[in-house]
């Protein structure tokens, strides 16, 4: 009886410091903004700004506006795109040979994000 | 990946020229500029560069993955050997090595494996800052690939020729135009690797800290103090390695370092509200609530993508400051 109630003590203790030190830790951590945050912005507004640049293209401009769709529609949705989009279309244009007529490629991907998006297919362009 | 395919390279390189003039573009305006010197050149080469002490290892047949990649390793003072890293990057279905498993395979050897942006005169500056780089190229065509690692490791303005480790070739030399075109079918994929401490010949500061997120994954303390300090001694205005580096002091519970390191961030970026936050909380533990609460204020009323957190360590300073 009196070795029990001295166990069931020490355990109570044991757990209560545990539970005590988890609780002090958790929310220090929680509240940091950790590198990996960081890092994933930046990544996000380099690609951002990758894909801005493409479209102030003249020639895009033309192509995109050959296929009914408006550079200037194009340039503010951007901005909506999920960041695995516009890794994908940065990632395209990235890899582009200079000067040459591939930037088709890059516009059949950004019409599609457009049309899935008004099908309801996706949800990438929220103003449409 | 392929070895046998390297005893005919003459064939391919005919295949090249038929397939008409593609354009080396970067090429011609390194050959322009070696002709005609300027008085400001573009970019300051040396006419020729060789590093000899670069290893090699002829490869065993479609290893050329494992077998370039254990040349640079070993050019960057890692001891492996080929054999060693097959089972780590080498797929036997594919006959072939991966570009992603061959920089993970790098990064567990302790090396920053920085992948080079595709500009040729940046990579023969690479080869003259000392590094040989491992390049992946296309020496097929473009709808029939023959993938192969190799390794630069010299160039020749003069004779306009590269010099690869190349299958069972030490010292390959190719006509740079050539390289160019074999190099750009592939990508460009270009990489150097870098003990923690030393940095690319690459002025992205964006691309060397993209560089580091993949490389802290396996990294210890130490090695991201030397890669974080390196960087900030070339771009001292950097945040994210500003940050970096004053959130590495606080996971490793150095309050004060972190403190004068986030302190230090916000003299070059006064309106950046994710280091105000991080201050706040650090200054939460340290005690000093009064500038804790002006800091998680500050941060509040920045906002942006990390409000969230923001509002939290706010209403952590207030329930400290309550009595």
């Amino acid at each position: 009886m009196k070795i029990n109630a001295l166990a069931r003590r020490t355990i109570g203790s044991v757990l209560i410091v545990a539970l005590s030190l988890m609780g002090l830790q958790a929310p220090a951590m929680a509240d940091i903004v950790s590198t990996e945050q960081l890092v994933a912005e930046q990544r996000a507004d380099v690609q951002r700004a990758t894909v801005n640049a493409f479209l102030a293209r003249d020639e895009v401009r033309a192509q995109l506006e050959a296929r009914g769709v408006s550079a200037d529609d194009a340039l503010q949705r951007v901005d909506s795109l999920s960041n695995a989009e516009l890794a994908e279309l940065s990632q395209q244009i990235d890899t582009l040979p200079a000067g040459e007529g591939a930037i088709g490629l890059v516009i059949g991907i950004l019409v599609i994000f457009m049309l899935l998006d008004i099908a309801g297919v996706t949800d990438i362009f929220p103003a449409i | 990946m392929l070895s046998r395919r390297l005893r005919v390279p003459a064939g391919i390189i005919v295949l090249l020229w038929l397939s008409g003039c593609a354009s080396t573009p970067q090429s011609r305006a390194l050959f322009e500029q070696f002709d005609k010197p300027s008085s400001s050149p573009v970019i300051a080469l040396a006419s020729s560069v060789l590093l000899d002490r670069v290893p090699f290892f002829p490869q065993e047949a479609y290893q050329c993955g494992p077998a370039a990649l254990a040349t640079v390793l070993q050019a960057s003072r890692v001891s492996v050997t080929p054999d060693a890293l097959v089972g780590q990057v080498y797929v036997p279905a594919r006959q072939g090595s991966l570009q992603i498993e061959m920089l993970a395979a790098a990064r567990a050897h302790g090396r920053i494996a920085h992948v080079l942006p595709a500009d040729l005169p940046g990579v023969l500056k690479q080869l003259q800052a000392g590094e040989p780089v491992l390049v992946m190229q296309n020496l097929g065509l473009s709808w029939y690939p023959q993938w192969h690692y190799a390794v630069l490791v010299g160039y020749d303005l003069a004779r306009r020729e590269v010099v690869l480790r190349s299958g069972l070739v030490r010292e390959y030399r190719m006509p740079m135009t050539v390289f160019e075109r074999t190099w750009q079918r592939a990508g460009h994929w270009a990489v150097v690797l870098l003990p923690p401490g030393q940095l690319p010949e690459d002025e992205r500061e964006n691309a060397y800290v993209q560089s580091l997120a993949d490389f802290s994954r396996q990294a210890d303390a130490a090695q991201m103090f030397a890669a974080y300090e390196v960087g900030l001694q070339r771009w001292p205005e950097s945040r994210v390695l500003g940050m970096a580096l004053a959130n590495l002091h606080y996971a490793e519970g150095n309050r004060q370092a972190a403190r004068m390191q986030y302190e230090r961030v916000l003299r070059h970026a006064p309106d950046f509200a994710a280091a105000h936050n991080n201050l706040a909380q650090t200054l939460l533990e340290l005690g000093e609530l009064a500038l804790a609460h002006e800091h998680a204020l500050t941060a509040v009323r920045l906002g942006g993508s990390f409000a969230a957190s923001y509002e939290r360590t706010l209403d952590a300073v207030n329930a400290a400051l309550m009595p």
